[in-house]
């Protein structure tokens, strides 16, 4: 059974000089405890996607939204905002790029934390969700948690406060976790760090992860499968290896052609914008 | 805790430093302006002797650096000298007139943050919505016109045509009120008049209110500016996305890292108030700092102008350290600027 599928997702926005397409069509489908990538150039639409499944987007008044994303058996799209919001920080949750920033800089980790467990559990009280807190501190192999909870982010390493992201956001055991190029702002060595250690969690409690990457490299470290949007439109999908291994699609290619060049967090360069880009969705079957 | 307490003691420093300046400008202004100060105070009737001997005992042909050397040693005893006005020291008149003026500015300071900061938030929360728009006009309105205009406005408005509130004064005549603080809204609770007490702070609202109109669409301005670049933020995208409630969000991730660049301002506007109501008493007849200080400058009695700016100085520099001192502690960068980070 699949947790999320999104079937032909459009999305637009109208700004001051008109509408902007930003979305055409989006398939795409996660199944229970499956681990999913979403790569593609800056700018291709992987940030919307994810602001889309999460319910943001639908609060904002210039996006134009239509298409249905199925999560856990209720459409997204169809529901009222109250019941998105309920959704968010109890089964779903986000990582975002830069730790560091993403925490409230007048709030201690552990006020932030509390927060988050409240999503699930209202009446939990303070000492309750420190221990709790602490727990889950300790399953990102963070050494001394009543140091941590009692900090704030600026304190703390920004692989310290990556690893905080981790545990807040499978806190609440959540059943997608969607990751926006977590710990791109960090630096090489951390970032893959962290990064093994979410695929650890998730495996662990059987999370399904919408992992949205520049980096071609930690995309086939983490996932199970891969989708390639370019310009709005997936253009290529199937299981890592096979994608990786028999890439189909031109744009694909010439993505992959482009990781030498990688550093690190770096993007990949894609020299030239080619016709063939644009060319049809080819999707890889189990077998290949 | 060191951190802010080493703010506290940088903060004085200045302040001290300040207030020298303060003294030193306004002792050379009031020796500037034309126009000989024992002459004034014995009237037109005196004597040339008369003037002689009490320009010796006010020291006014002393060369002035000795003129001021004596003011400051005047002034670190307390002593701000005899007004020439009143005949009494200067720091009794100021003892007797300031409380007034504080009350007022302290109920407008007040009322400017607890209608201001809200109104901010609000048009925050609702960016481009019409809480937005109308929080944005009446900003704009109040902005517009300087306090004694309000006060002229609200007078007309709620004591003349529809009367509401008393035209002038502070407290019914028919309330005789023991003097224990000076601030009447304490005093009469003091001496547990309940019915005084109204009446006070019934005085109070319209003055207060005018005073405090422009401060109001500042911080709701302030906060609101500061607000929508707090909202573009990473951790309000997480608080977005952990499903907290946007009021929530407003009131709390998006307001309090605010509240830190606005404080600044709104402390130089309650300062900044100070100023506005000497106006703002004229118009309802307060019998605040305001009345004696254009009283004793209309009389260039030396001394007690000089006694009311330096207490007015002194306010000011109060408000600005408390203001840093709030924002120290609000502010976890600078309690906690000692600490290393791991
Ligand atoms: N609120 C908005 N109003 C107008 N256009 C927007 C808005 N949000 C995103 N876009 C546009 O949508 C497109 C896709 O943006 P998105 O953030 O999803 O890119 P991305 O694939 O995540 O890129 P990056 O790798 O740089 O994060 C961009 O062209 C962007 O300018
Ligand atoms: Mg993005």
């Amino acid at each position: 059974m699949s947790i999320l599928d999104i079937k032909n997702l459009n999305l637009a926005f109208k700004t001051l000089t008109g509408q902007v397409d930003v979305l055409h069509g989006i398939d795409l489908n996660i199944a229970a405890g499956e681990k999913v990538a979403l790569v593609g150039e800056s700018g291709s639409g992987k940030s919307v996607t994810a602001r889309v499944v999460l319910g943001l987007l639908q609060e904002t008044r210039s996006a134009r939204i239509n298409g249905s994303v199925v999560f856990d058996g209720q459409d997204i799209n169809a529901m009222p905002a109250r019941k998105r919001a309920a959704l968010r920080g109890t089964k779903m949750s986000m990582i975002f790029q830069d730790p560091t920033s993403s925490l409230n800089p007048m709030f201690t980790v552990g006020n932030q934390f509390t927060e988050v467990l409240r999503r699930r559990d209202h009446k939990l009280s303070k000492m309750a969700s420190h221990d709790r807190a602490t727990k889950l501190l300790e399953e990102v192999a963070i050494p001394d948690p009543a140091r941590v909870l009692g900090s704030y982010a600026f304190q703390l390493s920004g692989g310290m406060n990556q690893r905080v992201m981790i545990a807040m956001a499978l806190a609440n055991r959540p059943k997608l976790l969607l990751a926006d190029e977590p710990g791109t702002a960090l630096d090489v060595s951390v970032q893959a760090q962290t990064v093994s250690l979410m695929r650890d969690l998730v495996e662990e409690n059987g999370t399904s992860v919408l992992f949205i990457s520049h980096n071609l490299g930690v995309v086939r470290e983490f996932a199970d499968r891969v989708y390639v949007i370019y310009r709005g439109r997936i253009v290529e999908d199937g299981p890592t290896a096979a994608l990786f291994a028999n890439p189909l699609h031109a744009y694909t290619r010439a993505l992959m052609s482009a990781v030498p060049r990688i550093t690190g967090a770096g993007l990949p360069e894609v020299p030239e914008v080619s016709d063939d880009f644009l060319a049809a969705r080819v999707s890889h079957t189990e077998a290949s | 805790m060191s951190a802010v307490l080493r703010l506290l003691l940088h903060r004085l420093g200045i302040s001290l430093i300040v207030l020298i300046g303060v003294s030193m400008l306004i002792f050379s202004i009031a020796r500037i302006i034309p126009g000989d100060p024992a002459r004034i105070a014995l009237g037109p009737n005196a004597t040339v002797e008369q003037i002689t001997k009490l320009r010796g005992e006010m020291n006014l042909d002393a060369p002035l650096p000795v003129q001021y050397g004596f003011f400051l040693a005047d002034i670190s005893r307390g002593d701000l000298g005899t007004s020439l006005y009143t005949n009494r020291p200067v720091t009794q008149d100021i003892a007797q007139f300031l409380p007034a003026t504080l009350e007022l500015v302290f109920l407008a300071g007040a009322i400017m943050v607890a209608v201001g900061l809200p109104l901010g938030i609000l048009a925050a929360r609702y960016r481009g919505r019409w809480p937005d728009h109308f929080v944005r006009v009446l900003a704009l309105l109040t902005v517009s016109a300087p306090g004694f205009v309000w006060a002229v406005i609200l007078m007309l408005l709620f004591a003349f045509y529809l009367p509401l509130f008393p035209i002038a004064g502070r407290l019914s005549d028919i309330y005789e009120i023991e003097r224990t603080t000076g601030f009447l809204t304490i005093d009469t609770l003091l001496a547990g008049n309940f019915a005084a007490f109204k009446d006070a702070v019934h005085h109070l609202i319209l003055p207060a209110v005018a005073l405090s109109l422009s401060g109001i669409g500042q911080a709701a301005r302030l906060t609101r500016a500061n607000m929508v670049e707090t909202y573009d933020k990473p951790y309000i995208e997480m608080a977005q996305a952990y499903g907290f409630h946007p009021s929530r969000i407003a009131r709390s991730y998006a307001f309090k890292p605010s509240l830190i660049p606005s404080l600044t301002i709104i402390g130089l506007d309650f300062a900044v108030m100070l100023g506005n109501a000497f106006l703002v008493e004229a118009v309802f007849a307060w019998p605040g700092l305001s009345r004696y200080g254009v009283a004793v400058i209309l009389r260039k009695d030396l001394n007690a102008i000089m006694g009311t700016v330096l207490v007015i100085a002194v306010t000011f520099l109060i408000v600005n350290i408390i203001v840093d001192l709030l924002i120290a502690f609000l502010n976890p960068r600078i309690r906690y600027s000692t600490r290393g980070t791991s």
